[in-house]
């Protein structure tokens, strides 16, 4: 079967148009939401049937490892292509973004009250954005999407957050800003560079990697992608971003900003970091293990003294994400493997949570853990809910953090046990806060008398749908290990 | 076989999915029945496998975790060790599952109860039977959560819920030494399966064996309470009375021995390793009954008689003899259960109060629990003929066969705690059901819950019978386990073995003899007087569990508290992100100082202009030059 329908560009097209149209719902709020949820539903249900569809093993140009290939000609004075491809890892993330953009579009569904069809057409576009990131094989392209996902997550914020949303906001932007300029200089170098030694002017991804590129020179140029990587990550210590903007967003704007934002910095560290410049990467190894290994704790520790839900639950990201960097890091089969899926289930499980935590405040008003108590006795499958997600992120096997915090651990500790045991004191520190926060919200006597309802059935539905994919992600995370063995074997040269 | 193992882990698992997403709208009978009926099924299961049983068996029913050469599938083994385990398991659980829901009939958060308490029972045989590490972790973390949400089920109370944190947490560090141990063996060999792994003893250094061997030694340590991380279990009593016994005495406490038993081929062969368990037995058993001694709550006397005793099974490991601390691990069980429920049905009785001085007079009021409780203190204290008499005696005896300094020194320590353990044992019993000052309310449940003990007092009384010594006609468990490394009993001549028990007879009934003269007959009125009236430094240091509390609060979570918030203000909002905000309100302030040039004066612009142009010819003249 020869397959010639661009269904990559319909996955970047489909949220795109959705905004536009929704933009259009001038006239009915309902409208807008409703063609929102469209679109998402149907971006997921695309994807949804790339997984099932048996498709060709390798269209004719692609790269090895990707299933899915779209190569056109854009701008070709600077060499510049529309190249957009799918293998195993870019399926998955592709599929958490329509996931969780859908989860987004509904946890905003009563929660939003002003400037709604914007609302939902920033929503959508930034889900364009990040689809981009996960497909695109040429690098000019690929900073297009970098960039385009930050504009409607800097209005997300600033427009709907709470607090000191404009600072917030601005800090936001200034920091992802400033590594991605950073990393538009190291592109720009690299092109020239790869034009130099081969007269071939491009920015594909395939031909880049094949640069030589003198090793001090590769040192710089990789750091400066690694920056603008490592501020989305984000790593330990330009992490400081991550609480004001995941405290000050809107609750949709956490779950995204949580679950995908966070992993395009991760995505494309292995997806180009490691590639472009295997021999700086190594160098840099110890750095990362550092960073990574600080990061897990120190965000667990920072995560312990928190008041505000919400802050917590946004150190506990940088904690989590710690140990994506350490699997990274590591760049082993293994390891990358248990990265990857940490991924996801820090996407599905921190978004959960600030998911509950968004329901909580919009109850009562409040994100300070002084208010609650003893919302166990007041909404039991609320609280059902917030147990189960805490319990995941605190890495209780039969859910789905474990998993992939596990093959993290091992597969770090074959290659560099000395990393992985500092990474150890993490599996202690993480439940302390975890439990802390379970038993300040949920356990002990009521602190104030809270109008606490229990959840609707929409908000039910929700956490149910993402307790399903926790509860499966941990017990059968087979498929997603499947999928993504090819693009690992290829990256590391494993077996 | 595949089907027996898999009913027996789906059926409490399907009691709790049941409980947990619908108890709540269905009737409280319907809810008790299927969690019972879950239990009960699961028991039956694990019978008909033992029925079944000819030869280690390994199943594998279904894939969990494969990641390249890592391998993880759920696969189940089934040996003597683990059959004899999940014999146990049922039977006690079923017991429990019965007595709770008499014991808890007046609970309106039922569902919840009986989800957890099916859930922990799956987790438990899932630990037991897991033939793979990560399966058995996901076993020994998942009775851990429930542990920790059924010492917090009354969670209104804070207390209870620090308590349940308290635990888990603490037996989190010891979960992380294991996993640090998982991630070792799986660099050193590849591999991840139990089985395999004990078969490669041979080919791993000594030194890694040992390192193995002590970080399995402190992930025991924590789940099976023992010194340095013993401090969870008598907080853990704040759970209901059902939960400690089944969790907190019978199985849960017990993995740590499990886990270093299953783990004997592979970690018995290190002399320091093996060393280190038995000290570390030999102490908690100490430790413990020392604590005992002094406890004024009842549950407080039982939780630290379990350190005790899990001590005693610990030594049994380290002196080599699996069997003999299986013994004890199964026979404990039942005698610990049988205290547990026994103690349930005193405390119903003399409405919640759980103070042992303000007890009495049970004996007449509460015969049938009476006789039971005789029963099982008789098996804690190891007096002649009962079953802990037995178990306790046969890893003396291993402890006395091993030979060395360290293994007698730790064999004279045992024989003191022995004392101490029928001392307080005894003391126990006089103060709660002898005397008259006791006003007990006899209810229906209470009636109910009583005939429970039953089965457990000839269980704990007759479980002798499993294994008796050679020369009362040799043992079935001996026979069993042969097979199993370190299964082997320890050879011994009749005459010496008479001679190590006699001596233990003769200490346990030393103990009752002290027991009786300071707590029995006219003596008990004078010790309530005593109580009432300020207590010895002595008391105070062993009523506190000799401060352990006190120093881990002071060099541990107070600090980590203290630090978190420093970390967070001074370092994280202070340094990182100060640092960083003032680099931009820098370039801010660069910024408006360069904006101050747009003056909108031409002079300004003339000038600028032309010095600029002055630097672009300079530059030039100097390229050119």
């Amino acid at each position: 079967m020869t397959f010639d329908f661009p269904i990559l560009t319909l996955l970047i097209l489909l949220p795109l148009c959705g905004s536009l149209l929704t933009l259009a719902c001038r006239r009915s709020d309902l409208a807008a939401r409703r063609v929102a949820l469209f679109f998402a539903l149907a971006e997921l249900a695309v994807c949804a049937w790339i997984c099932l569809a048996s498709l060709p093993a390798a269209p004719a140009g692609a790269p090895a490892g990707f299933f899915l290939f779209e190569d056109a000609a854009w701008i070709e004075r600077f060499g510049i292509r529309y190249t957009l491809g799918m293998d195993g890892v870019s399926l998955i993330m592709v599929f958490l973004t329509a996931f969780i953009s859908a989860i987004a579009a509904v946890v905003s569904w009563k929660g939003i009250t002003e400037r709604i069809p914007l609302y939902f057409a920033l929503l959508l576009a930034l889900e364009a954005g990040i689809q981009g990131v996960f497909l695109s094989l040429d690098l000019f392209l690929f900073y297009l999407f970098w960039e385009a996902m930050l504009i409607p997550m800097f209005f997300l914020i600033g427009i709907w957050g709470h607090g000191r949303r404009i600072y917030s906001a601005v800090k936001f932007f200034l920091y992802t800003f400033f590594g991605s300029l950073l990393m538009l200089v190291a592109i720009i170098s690299l092109y020239l560079m790869h034009g130099a030694q081969s007269g071939s002017y491009t920015f594909a991804l395939g031909q880049l990697i094949h640069t030589s590129v003198p090793y001090g020179i590769g040192l710089w140029l990789y750091a400066a992608f690694l920056f603008a990587f490592a501020i989305k990550f984000p790593l330990f210590p330009l992490h400081t971003w991550l609480p004001d903007a995941h405290t000050d967003a809107p609750t949709a704007g956490s779950v995204i900003l949580a679950s995908l934002l966070l992993k395009t910095g991760a995505y494309a560290l292995i997806r180009f970091g490691y590639p472009l410049f295997p021999e700086a990467a190594r160098a840099f190894t110890p750095l990362l293990y550092v960073s990574a290994v600080i990061g897990i704790s120190y965000g667990a520790w920072v995560a312990f003294a928190q008041e505000d839900m919400k802050r917590l639950v946004a150190y506990s990201s940088v904690s989590h994400m710690g140990f994506v960097a350490l699997g990274i890091a590591a760049w082993s089969p293994v390891a990358l493997s248990g990265a990857l899926l940490q991924m996801v289930n820090h996407g599905v499980t921190t978004g959960a949570l600030f998911a509950l935590v968004g329901m909580l405040d919009e109850r009562t008003h409040s994100r300070e853990l002084a208010t609650y108590g003893g919302v166990w006795g007041k909404a039991p499958v609320l609280a059902f809910f917030f147990l189960l997600f805490c319990m995941a992120s605190a890495g209780v096997p039969g859910l789905n953090n474990f998993v992939g915090e596990f093959l993290v651990l091992v597969g770090t500790f074959r290659v560099s046990p000395a990393a992985a045991a500092g990474a150890f004191l993490g599996i202690v520190l993480t439940l302390v806060y975890t439990v802390r926060l379970v038993q300040e919200i949920l356990f002990g006597k009521e602190k104030k008398p809270l109008a606490l309802a229990d959840l609707t059935l929409r908000e039910g539905g929700i956490l149910a749908v993402l307790a399903v994919v926790d509860v499966y992600l941990g017990v059968h995370p087979g498929p997603l290990l499947e999928l993504m063995k090819t693009p690992i074997a290829l990256l590391t040269g494993g077996k | 076989m595949k089907i027996y193992l898999s009913l027996m882990l789906l059926f409490p698992l399907f009691g709790a999915a049941i409980s947990s997403l619908f108890g709540r709208k269905l009737p409280r009978r319907l809810v008790e029945t299927i969690a019972c009926a879950a239990v009960w099924g699961s028991f039956v299961c694990a019978f008909l496998a033992a029925c079944t049983y000819r030869a280690p068996e390994k199943v594998t029913l279904g894939d969990w975790l494969s990641a390249f050469d890592l391998l993880a599938p759920l696969s189940l083994y089934l040996d003597p060790l683990s059959l004899s385990l999940a014999v146990m398991i049922g039977f006690v659980c079923g017991l429990i599952h019965v007595y709770s829901v008499f014991y808890m009939a007046k609970e309106l958060d039922y569902a919840r109860f009986f989800a957890l308490l099916n859930l922990f029972v799956f987790a438990m045989l899932t630990l037991i039977l897991a033939e793979n590490l990560p399966l058995l972790y996901l076993g020994w973390e998942g009775v851990g959560f429930c542990s920790y949400l059924l010492i917090g089920f009354w969670y209104t109370d804070k207390r209870n819920a620090d308590a349940g944190r308290k635990a888990f947490i603490t037996t989190r560090v010891g979960d992380t030494a294991l996993v640090i141990a998982v991630a070792w063996l799986f660099q050193l060999t590849g591999s991840l399966s139990i089985t395999q792994l004990n078969g490669m003893a041979f080919l791993l250094p000594g030194g890694v064996i040992t390192g193995i061997g002590l970080l399995l030694l402190v992930g025991a340590m924590g789940k099976s309470a023992q010194v340095p991380l013993m401090v969870w279990l008598p907080d853990a009593m704040a759970g209901p009375t059902p939960v400690s016994a089944m969790i907190h005495a019978a199985t849960m406490v017990t993995a740590g021995v499990y886990l270093l038993a299953r783990m004997f081929p592979l970690i018995g062969g290190s002399a320091t390793v093996t060393a280190a368990v038995a000290v570390t037995g030999g102490v908690t058993a100490f430790y413990g009954a020392s604590c005992a001694l002094a406890q004024r709550d009842l549950k407080r006397v039982l939780a630290f008689s379990t350190i005790s005793q899990i001590g005693y099974m610990m030594l049994g490991v380290g002196a080599g003899a699996i069997t003999a601390a299986t013994f004890h691990l199964l026979v404990h069980a039942f005698f610990k259960a049988l205290l547990f429920l026994g103690a349930g049905c005193v405390i119903s009785a003399m409405h919640h109060e759980q103070d042992i001085f303000k007890m009495g007079g049970l004996r007449r009021t509460l015969p049938l629990t009476f006789w039971c409780y005789l029963a099982g203190a008789a098996c804690l204290a190891g007096l002649p003929f009962t079953g802990g008499f037995f178990s306790k005696d046969s890893i003396l005896a291993a402890l006395w066969l091993k030979g060395g300094g360290l293994y007698r020194g730790l064999y004279l320590l045992a024989l003191l705690t022995a004392l101490l353990t029928a001392f307080y044992s005894f003391r126990m019993v006089y103060l709660v059901f002898c005397g008259e000052n006791g006003r007990p309310h006899v209810h229906a449940e209470l009636k109910a819950m009583q005939w429970v003990l039953i089965p457990l007092a000839l269980l704990g009384l007759f479980g002798g019978l499993l294994n008796l010594p050679d020369y009362l006609g040799g043992g079935f468990l001996n026979g069993f386990f042969a097979r199993l490394s370190g299964g082997a009993a320890a050879e011994a001549s009749h005459l010496e073995e008479l001679a190590l028990q006699g001596v233990a007879s003769v200490l346990a009934l030393a103990g009752l003899l002290a027991a009786h003269l300071r707590y029995g007959g006219k003596a008990r009125a004078q010790r309530l007087k005593e109580s009432a009236l300020s207590s010895s430094a002595l008391t105070m240091f062993l009523l506190n569990g000799w401060y352990f509390d006190r120093l881990y609060h002071a060099i541990l979570i107070r600090p980590y508290q203290a630090l978190s918030g420093v970390l967070w203000r001074r370092m994280d909002e202070g340094v990182i992100d100060d640092s960083l905000d003032r680099l931009a309100a820098g370039l801010g302030a660069s910024g408006s100082w360069l904006g101050g040039w747009t003056t909108g004066r031409i002079s300004v612009y003339i000038f600028s202009f032309a010095a600029g142009g002055a630097l672009i010819l300079g530059y030039l003249a100097w390229l050119t030059l």
